[in-house]
């Protein structure tokens, strides 16, 4: 497997749609959106205050971290329901059991295997706390990823973080 | 509006809230004023402190203060919804005599109180049970020889919450009004009185940070004698600052 350099970004991501819940009034989303903002990596937060929605763009170039995602969401008090992203693959090439090392993130994917993304590929994060706790139980029925109860497997003999990703 | 929710601030959040509560069953109006500084400390810590200022022993003059701390220990979301569970305790100190045995760790009483807080938002409506039990520190250097002597107190309380309008969300601009109607117990465990008060409320929130509150509460049923909050108006004005703690 071959590991890019940091600064040749094989991997962006251009923006997300990321659902929050627990909330319905916009003081709770005004929070989120506030703690959103803190992140470096963030560029915009778009808020639908009806759907609950925040339609995020990250700033070009910059390291994009999900769970930072993820941590602000909840430092606002509330939860991620769903995070769907566009990603930018450069002939990135998902194995046999659906995992892809990119830029140093592991993505295993829930439904594609043995094949090379190219482009603009929409994926949803299904991991713990990326979801609601009933989707989560039923999806780890059906995952087989050894990674998806705590999130980190060990890669290259190095205990890592681990994505899962369903393709759109 | 009378009682606290399930729900936390916002991590590194600060809160500042100025209350005055007027009360009309004493002889003549008296009322109490409250500053109050909150503080989120993580997404399950949150602390306040108040002070208590009233005309209740004659001019207005500083009567004391409380500390408050709230843990929420479990947090369900769903789309707009939620089930919160929390603890929380406070601690007291008032330079008040005592005149009745009701316990008002908000300006009348010293003492110690620790309770749950159990929160369900449905959509526009918020529903929130609280349960606690205080016990007033007595100061025989306050008591005023033939006055009741405070001991313990239960309390329960059960509150909804309703977002009126708007109707449909257009941005962060548009005032928030929702309407309260709460029901507030005591029952005294030496005595067995009682009493439960009704309190309706409205509240408005503008440009989703700053949030005004005007409620009242009246006596429904009881028979605790001499206390204070019955008949009582509460206003308070809340801003919060979002990041503004390191």
């Amino acid at each position: 497997m071959l590991f890019f350099a940091v600064n040749v970004s094989a991997q962006q991501i251009s923006t997300a749609d990321l659902q929050v819940t627990g909330l319905t009034c916009s003081m709770c989303s005004n929070a989120t959106q506030k703690s959103l903002e803190t992140l470096g990596f963030i560029n915009s937060v778009k808020p639908d205050l009806n759907k609950n929605i925040f339609v995020l763009t990250f700033k070009k170039g910059a390291d994009i971290n999900i769970d930072l995602i993820r941590k602000k969401v909840q430092d606002a008090g509330f939860s991620v329901g769903g995070l769907t992203a566009d990603f930018t693959f450069n002939q990135v090439k998902v194995d046999e059991k659906g995992q892809a090392i990119v830029d140093g993130n592991v993505y295993r994917f829930v439904n594609a295997k043995n094949k090379t993304l190219n482009g603009t590929v929409k994926a949803s994060v299904v991991d713990k706390n990326f979801i609601s706790g009933s989707a989560f139980k039923k999806q780890s029925a059906t995952v087989n990823s050894d990674a998806y109860a705590n999130g980190t497997a060990v890669v290259n003999g190095k205990k890592t973080r681990v994505y899962h990703l369903v393709l759109s | 509006m009378f009682t606290e929710p399930a729900s936390n601030m916002p991590t590194k959040s600060i809160g500042v809230r100025l209350t005055n509560e007027g009360m009309f069953n004493n002889p003549g109006f008296v009322s109490r004023t409250i500053p109050e500084v909150m503080f989120g400390f993580n997404k399950n810590l949150m602390m306040h402190a108040q002070g208590f200022l009233s005309d209740m022993d004659g001019k207005y003059r500083l009567e004391g203060g409380s500390l408050y701390a709230k843990y929420r220990f479990l947090s369900l979301d769903e789309a707009h919804s939620h089930f919160r569970a929390a603890a929380f305790g406070r601690v007291s100190t008032s330079r008040r005599p005592t005149f009745t045995r009701d316990i008002n760790l908000e300006g009348d009483n010293s003492g110690a109180q620790g309770g749950l807080i159990f929160t369900q938002l449905l959509h526009k409506l918020a529903i929130s049970a609280t349960l606690g039990y205080a016990h007033a520190f007595n100061d025989s250097d306050k008591q005023i020889t033939g006055m009741p002597n405070p001991n313990n107190m239960f309390s329960y309380s059960l509150s909804s919450g309703y977002l009126v309008l708007p109707f449909v969300y257009k941005d962060y601009k548009e005032p928030n009004f929702n309407l309260y109607f709460e029901m507030l117990g005591k029952t005294d465990p030496s005595t067995g009185e009682s009493y439960l008060d009704l309190a309706p409320a409205v509240q408005v929130i503008l440009n989703s940070r700053t949030r005004i509150d005007l409620g009242y509460r009246f006596q429904a049923t009881g028979n605790m004698a001499n206390r204070y909050t019955k008949n009582m108006y509460l206003l308070r004005a809340e801003f919060n600052f979002f990041n503004a703690l390191k």
